[in-house]
């Protein structure tokens, strides 16, 4: 049986990083969430990582070209944590050997906000 | 107004430090192979772009000589560091701006109490190269993160400039400057002075570089 949703009161408070990923080589979703994820874990170790509630919510494929490639996304983070989470998304540096840089565009309360002032998505992906 | 004072490369570089938030770099080359003005295309108002040379000195008097032929020629002297002589020397020099990697091949931070109270005197800033933590990892990185740690908390008692700077060959290198300040925040500096490190103190070394020519001494210059 499926549990009873939590009231909001008791719910994890959740804040949303926008960020966005230049790299060499196209990204999918499952390579951010362990580029994330690895390098929270190598930064801030295993018992602080278990408190950050780590989610890539969405991603857009914005920009590419032969040696340049842009991806925005949307990471949820506990609200307490930011901060953390923050300067281990800035460390990323590589995937499989090739250079990847991640950058964050802001931090907002809900995901429309986070879209509207920091993706800012061009027609298309709407 | 943030400012990143060690990077090496081209236009495009610079155009992407401006897109990120920056409004100034320096352009640094190594002392051996030094060419002078080397960006042309790409220049705009409100984006500063100075000409730097990083100093690799075998002894002391090497790196007096070395700052003595550079000191009119470019706006930052950066004093690259590792043996305890040449970090000394460099912060007793107050022509020299920046001293980094004062820990290389060393198993300490290669900064004690007598080098700090000179770097203060001075006003010789010592650097946090970024990219000794992004493109490191595990122990490696930790023992970094360690020697930047004893920089720091000898900056808290003798109060020398920090500056912090992203030492980048390739735009993969840069970050923008409010991701530093969280990175930085968790080293134990406080918002304020790692904003500073990134905008204030480069802007001193850079107003200092205005009226160098016209000091005699510390605290006195000519006015006509």
């Amino acid at each position: 049986m499926k549990l009873k949703i939590l009231p909001p009161t008791l719910r994890n408070k959740k804040r949303y990083i926008a960020f966005e990923a230049i790299s060499t080589v196209p990204l999918t979703r499952e390579d951010v969430i362990s580029l994330v994820w690895e390098s929270s874990l190598n930064f801030h170790g295993e018992c602080k990582t278990s408190k950050f509630d780590l989610w890539i919510t969405k991603m857009w494929n914005c920009e590419s070209s032969n040696d340049k490639k842009v991806i925005k996304g949307i990471i949820q983070c506990n609200r307490k944590e930011t901060e953390l989470v923050r300067a281990s998304i800035s460390l990323i540096n590589k995937f499989k050997g090739r250079p990847v840089a991640f950058h964050t565009l802001g931090i907002s309360g809900t995901i429309k906000a986070a879209i509207k002032k920091y993706i800012k998505l061009e027609d298309k992906h709407k | 107004m943030y400012f990143d004072f060690h990077v090496h490369g081209d236009s495009h570089l610079a155009c992407e430090a401006r897109r990120l938030g920056y409004r100034g770099i320096a352009l640094i080359q190594p002392s051996n192979n030094f060419k002078p003005e080397p960006i042309k295309d790409f220049i705009e108002e409100d984006f500063l772009i100075l000409n730097g040379v990083e100093i690799y000195a075998k002894n002391p008097e090497d790196l007096k000589k070395k700052v003595q032929k550079f000191r009119k020629k470019v706006d930052v002297i950066i004093v690259n560091g590792g043996n305890i002589k040449i970090n000394r020397a460099a912060c007793e020099d107050p022509r020299v701006d920046i001293l980094v990697n004062p820990f290389k091949t060393r198993r300490d931070s290669g900064i004690n109490h007598v080098i700090a109270k000179k770097a203060a005197e001075n006003e010789v800033a010592v650097e946090i190269g970024l990219n000794h933590i992004i493109n490191t990892r595990l122990s490696l990185r930790a023992k970094m993160l360690s020697n930047f740690r004893q920089i720091i908390k000898l900056k808290h008692k003798f109060k020398f400039p920090l500056i912090t700077t992203s030492n980048a060959h390739s735009i993969y290198n840069l970050r923008t400057p409010e991701d530093i300040i969280t990175l930085l925040r968790c080293l134990g500096l406080t918002s304020q002075e790692a904003k500073n490190s990134l905008s204030q103190n480069p802007l001193q070394i850079y107003e200092k570089k205005k009226i160098r020519d016209n000091m005699v001494v510390k605290g006195a210059r000519i006015l006509e």
